[in-house]
């Protein structure tokens, strides 16, 4: 067949491109070779936040003293909790099919294969199209540790197929998985331990954001060993290296959520001189083009960003360029969310990576505390809400929050880094009251 | 080879021996009495005068460059000072008795040299001459500043003149020898016989090579001097020098009134040393540097080693010398032994000889030496010692304080070099009273009437003239070659088969016929001399039409073309003049080292005009404009154009006439889209034009770049004002390219009237594949088209063929390839 665009892998990428250029008016061919939604949905996002909000739930529930809310027998239905996941994520996936029906996108189950001169090779059948869209996402990465295989040593996606609870869950690597799955475990009552390489969790954030975040998380009950090398797992132990030498921990479930690699095996990529960098990613121009004519890239393949929503926006900047409209990505207002409890979000630059590019800056930052809707709301937990200005024009950089359910509020952030706005711009908009959003108008008061 | 010289199998096939001349070391005899019998006292007691002088003005720098001052004057000089402390002897002895019309060129050492030889000029010039030199040198600049308060003697004002003009090039002021642009390491002053020294080592060796050529050729007095250093025998192009100036066609081939080898000394100043390298014992091959010569020719290049350490032996050799050159018996290889008590240079800690080593050749001082042979034959008394000292101090202070204040002796604006790049003279000839030397008349030359019955027209009625009818650019480059060869008696050409075989592609046939040997001949396979000898041909004062064969040969005469031919007219501050002209070829289908467009290696060069024709009208036009240019013009020609006819101007004159450098040539109008292209590949600009007006509806602007440098933006920012958009393309590879350096700056000159950024159109950075599979690697039509399409305009329909993406040529550079 031949097609106006290929797309393949039907993640947030792929199924977003999809729509998109078939409501263009193109004649599109949508390969997966698992299932709709990609990662995100099936193994990710969608089915990690379920079970975060069964375990916010019950926590709510068991902690609610303060609000008078006395729970007694209260128990926790793992299986139960799953059942909701699986209808989730089934309700989303029919609704992605429904969509690609809608659009007429041809969808074929399938590994796909890359042949020179524009042609796609699916079940032994050739389709050639004009253009083609790799989004075919990331997997887990798992480090050579002795004893990685064993059968309770779990990734990201094994973890959301376990239905018990164990008794001691210990995370190597406190990345933003390992944080979710620790903060989900510890809401319902399990001894979790994370095991961080380096000195902090969650490095890429701004340092004050990850303090925060690991503080609010020890106050669930989830322990921090930072600085700690994990050089074995056994049937019922983890051995780990940190300043105080070789400890050991007891464990009975063991996530591996080290990171995630770019999915560029098997699809013939090497053989076409596709240009990948050193780390695996597909290496793309701010439009998404790849060095191949014809040929784009968007998503975790890339090795950039590794979140859904920029992958579903680099899909759109490669649509939108094959459709004639001029877009490209832009990093800078990308916003970011780690959906523990407190919730993390961010967008924009950190005053440590503004001033690496040579940019004067301002910082202002609040408690959330003084916010009357958050303290009514989460009286345990503390959070801050912290803004980069560029010093001279007063331009907001950047936006950096942990508290509460902070995720809800931070695209307000982000239009107001896409849209450029400055601090007395900022001033002038309205803001509803009592509402937690009120903190990012309010931290104007501290910068200095 | 000439057909006149059989190569004979029983003769080359003999047994035998090869016998070498002997090669003397320090032959010479003390017999003072004899000396001033025959030079007189107060010659002799000149060259004590001339030694000190020397020994005070290296001195008078040492204790600048380490102690800040001299005499309790303060001066920081900051440039080099490579002194010759200790080897004033070899200086004096050798000048004692050169002529002016006798020419030295010298070394990054050479400041005791062009004392000498300048000493030497004063003493033998009359007092007008010296008065005409020094007031008409530079518009009399140099003079006003030591005329004014000066002696009343004009042999003691041309000394103070010598000493300043020297003193202030070395300090780089406005008023030295050359404006301050030569410094020390490359000071000299023609009028007193003294041409460029220079600051490669060897670097003389050739050029000093091309000056005898010139005196030969012309028919001019004088020798030449080839003062390099001992280090310098370990430089190809030293070796190449003294092979051409050997040549056997000079004694075999030439016609009988130039018959005789060149008339030059290669003089090898041995201070054992070549900066810290001891030359015999460690980085050379000799024992005894003389040798060598025996290596050269049959006569050993009559070679010798002299006595640096005693000037009247040094004198006594060039001497001797002189009369074989006379003989025709040049060249001559001379080695003059000599010894530096100073560094190689202010910094050198002479950590590679021991201090009794020095010791031991200051026993030997030969100033102290030589006064004390003068004391003995009761010539100089202590009296006489003492009072030379102070004269040479008095007049080295006075010298010291006007050349080190700036008042008097200000620095050239350095804006004002730019209008000394180049010397930009028009020079129909550079001997308009002589009638050039020809064996036939104009009309009586076989080739002019061949191409009497050429089409000059490359098409007629609309239909191509065939290859052998049409009057090709080879046939450009004769008729141009030719026009100066009959109107200018100094130009000479070379290269390797410029005679008899017309040149490897037949842009010379026919010229054999119209000139004597001495005229056109063939060089050895030695591109180094080939250009070197053109530069020292110039610098004396004629013009020089050399060869390369391949672009790619360049390599081996880097030094040459980047330094020398490059750098003497604004080093000279446009007192010399370079008028060369090197033809290089740029091939195809000889692989890797035979089909390379090397452009941009000479383009980046400063003092180098590039032109690059590719129709028989410029090619022709630009040759001529190039041979009646002062200016060095490296002129590009393309072996895929030598059998083509003119397809854009209605015909090649067969009259004169020039193409000036500088503005490109529009051989298509469009509107929608600028190619700019450089040689050959303007043929298939057009074609890729043709398709894009046929398939695309597309237009295009194509320019030819016949002349890289100097060019003219003009007409190209005003067609991308027109297009907004532009692409690029020639057969060089792409990165580094000359059209990277055109498309930069059209980004600058019209960033706000692009709609895409410039696009180049390069071969592959590859080497270059056989011939078989050459359109893989040198740009294409269907390149040009794609790399539009891709990266500048979109073009309806159209399937690429190559990958023109960024993202590839990222992914190129990064690879470097």
């Amino acid at each position: 067949m031949k097609y106006d665009f290929a797309v393949i892998g039907a993640g947030p990428a792929g199924y977003i491109a999809a729509k998109k250029a078939a409501s263009a008016g193109k004649k599109v061919l949508l390969v997966e070779k698992s299932k709709l939604g990609g990662v995100c949905l099936n193994e990710g996002c969608v089915p990690s936040k379920t079970l975060l909000q069964a375990a916010k739930t019950y926590h709510h529930a068991k902690h609610g003293s303060i609000f008078g809310v006395e729970a007694e027998g209260l128990t926790f239905d793992f299986p139960k909790a799953h059942e909701h996941k699986n209808n989730v994520m089934n309700k989303m996936r029919d609704g992605i099919a429904g969509l690609m029906k809608k659009y007429k996108v041809d969808v074929v189950e399938g590994e796909a294969k890359l042949l020179p001169n524009s042609q796609v090779e699916i079940n032994g059948e050739t389709h050639e199209a004009t253009d083609i869209l790799l989004c075919t996402g990331s997997s887990p990465a798992i480090p050579p540790i002795p004893g990685v295989d064993l059968e309770h040593v779990v990734d990201s996606s094994g973890i959301l197929l376990r239905e018990t609870l164990p008794n001691h869950l210990v995370v190597v690597g406190g990345g933003v998985i390992g944080c979710e799955f620790a903060c989900m475990y510890a809401s319902v009552g399990v001894q979790v331990t994370v095991l961080e390489a380096m000195p902090e969790i969650c490095p890429n954030l701004d340092p004050e954001v990850s303090a925060s975040l690991r503080e609010g998380l020890a106050k669930k009950g989830v322990t921090f060993n930072l600085g700690a090398k994990v050089e074995s797992i056994s049937a019922d132990k983890v051995s780990y290296a940190d300043d105080s030498g070789s400890n050991e921990l007891e464990a009975d479930l063991v996530l591996v959520a080290t990171g995630r690699r770019p999915n560029t095996q098997n699809l013939g990529l090497e053989e076409l001189g596709l240009d990948i960098d050193d780390r695996g990613g597909v290496r793309v121009d701010n439009r998404g083009a790849t060095n191949i004519p014809g040929l784009w890239a968007a998503g975790d393949v890339t090795g950039q960003a590794w979140l859904a929503h920029a992958a579903s926006r680099m899909a759109e900047v490669v649509v939108n360029n094959i459709t004639g409209r001029k877009d490209h990505m832009r990093y800078d207002s990308m916003p970011a969310v780690v959906y523990t409890s407190p919730e993390v979000a961010v967008v924009g630059l950190t005053k440590e990576e503004a001033e690496a590019r040579g940019i004067k800056v301002k910082v202002g930052r609040i408690p959330m505390a003084i916010n009357a809707r958050y303290i009514a709301e989460n009286p345990d937990e503390t959070g801050f809400c912290k803004v980069v200005l560029e010093a001279d024009s007063r331009r907001l950089l950047g936006v950096h929050m942990v508290g509460g359910a902070c995720s809800e509020m931070i695209f307000g952030a982000t239009a107001m880094l896409e849209t450029e706005l400055r601090e007395e711009e900022i001033e002038e908009i309205v803001f509803p009251h009592p509402t937690t959003s009120e903190i990012i108008k309010d931290v104007f008061m501290a910068v200095r | 080879m000439p057909k006149s010289q059989i190569v004979e199998p029983t003769k080359e096939r003999q047994a035998g021996s090869i016998p070498f001349a002997e090669v003397p070391l320090n032959q010479y005899q003390n017999d003072l009495a004899k000396e001033k019998e025959t030079y007189g006292e107060e010659a002799l007691l000149g060259i004590y005068e001339d030694m000190l002088l020397i020994r005070e003005f290296e001195s008078m720098l040492q204790s600048i460059k380490t102690q800040g001052s001299y005499e309790g004057i303060e001066y920081d000089h900051k440039g080099p000072a490579h002194l010759s402390i200790g080897q004033e002897a070899s200086a004096v002895g050798q000048a004692f008795l050169l002529d002016v019309n006798d020419h030295i060129l010298g070394s990054h050492r050479s400041h005791g040299e062009i004392l000498a030889k300048g000493m030497s000029a004063i003493r033998k010039l009359d007092d007008d001459s010296l008065l005409t030199i020094m007031k008409d040198f530079l518009g009399g600049d140099c003079f006003r500043v030591v005329e004014k308060d000066g002696a009343s003697d004009v042999k003691q004002l041309a000394r103070d003149f010598l000493l300043y003009g020297a003193l202030a090039e070395i300090f780089g002021r406005e008023n030295g020898f050359n404006r301050g642009l030569g410094g020390s390491m490359h000071a000299f002053f023609p009028p007193f016989g003294i041409l460029p020294n220079n600051a490669i080592v060897g670097g003389s060796a050739d050029i000093a090579t091309g000056a005898a050529l010139f005196k030969k050729v012309n028919r001019k007095n004088g020798l030449v001097i080839s003062n390099i250093g001992d280090a310098s025998m370990g430089c190809g192009p030293t070796w190449e020098a003294m092979n051409f100036a050997s040549m056997r066609q000079f004694h075999e081939l030439w016609e009988e009134s130039m018959q005789g080898g060149l008339p030059i000394i290669f003089n090898f100043m041995n201070n054992f040393y070549g900066m810290g390298g001891q030359t015999a014992g460690e980085t050379m091959a000799f024992d005894y540097l003389a040798r060598v010569g025996a290596g050269v020719n049959p006569q050993s290049m009559h070679a010798e080693r002299v006595d640096g350490y005693n000037p009247l032996a040094v004198a006594d050799a060039i001497r001797r010398k002189r009369e074989l050159i006379e003989k025709g018996e040049g060249p001559i290889l001379l080695e003059t032994i000599t010894y530096r008590y100073s560094g190689h240079s202010p910094s050198d800690a002479s950590s590679y000889r021991i201090k009794e080593e020095i010791e031991a050749w200051q026993s030997f001082d030969p100033i102290n030496s030589y006064a004390k042979e003068l004391s003995d034959a009761g010539i100089l008394n202590e009296e006489g010692i003492a009072s030379r000292k102070s004269d040479v101090v008095a007049a080295m202070t006075k010298a010291f304080g006007l050349a080190s204040d700036l008042e008097v002796s200000p620095r050239l604006p350095s804006e004002k070099i730019a209008g000394l790049m180049f010397s930009s003279r028009k020079r129909e000839s550079y001997d308009p009273d002589r009638k050039p030397e020809l064996l036939l008349a104009h009309d009586e030359n076989p080739r002019v009437q061949a191409l009497a019955k050429k089409s000059r027209a490359g098409v007629i009625d609309g239909k191509p003239v065939s290859k052998n009818k049409v009057f090709q650019y080879r046939d450009a480059i004769f008729e141009a070659a030719l026009h100066r060869f009959e109107t200018d008696p100094t130009m000479v050409a070379y290269g390797e088969e410029n005679r008899d075989w017309g040149g490897a592609f037949a842009c010379y046939r026919g010229l054999t016929e119209s000139l004597p040997y001495h005229r056109l001949f063939n060089s050895p396979i030695s591109e180094a001399a080939i250009v070197g000898t053109a530069c020292g041909y110039a610098l004396e004062g004629g013009r020089a039409l050399v060869e390369l064969m391949y672009c790619d040969f360049m390599g081996r005469a880097g030094d040459e073309i980047f330094n020398q031919l490059a750098k003497w007219q604004s080093m000279s501050a446009c007192i010399l003049e370079m008028p060369v002209t090197l033809r290089v070829s740029v091939g195809s289908k000889y692989g890797a080292q035979h089909s390379q467009d090397w452009c941009a290696l000479v383009n980046h060069i400063p003092g180098l005009k590039v032109v690059f024709p590719s129709t028989p009208y410029d090619a022709k036009g630009m040759l001529n404009t190039a041979l009646a240019g002062s200016d060095p013009v490296i002129f590009f020609e393309s072996q895929r154009l030598y059998d083509i006819g003119e397809l854009f101007e209605k015909e090649v004159p067969a009259e004169y006439y020039e193409v000036p450098f500088g503005p490109p040539a529009q051989r298509r109008v469009g509107k929608d889209i600028t190619l700019i292209t450089v040689g050959a590949t303007m043929y298939r600009a057009l074609e890729a034009a043709d398709i894009l007006e046929q398939k695309y509806g597309v237009t295009c602007d194509v320019f030819d770049c016949r002349s890289i440098s100097p060019l003219d933006y003009d007409p190209l920012i005003a067609s991308v004002q027109k297009t907004g958009k532009v692409l690029l393309s020639s057969d060089a590879c792409e990165r580094g390219s000359v059209l990277h350096d055109i498309g930069s700056k059209i980004s600058q000159l019209a960033f706000d009237d692009l709609d895409a950024p410039p696009v180049v159109v390069g071969s592959r950075n590859w080497i270059t594949p056989c011939a078989e599979v050459e359109s893989d690697f040198f740009p294409q039509p269907f390149w040009i088209i794609d790399a539009i399409h891709d990266r500048i305009l979109p073009l309806p329909g159209h399937q690429l063929t190559t990958n023109p993406t960024t993202g590839e040529l990222i992914k190129r550079q990064r690879g470097g390839v």
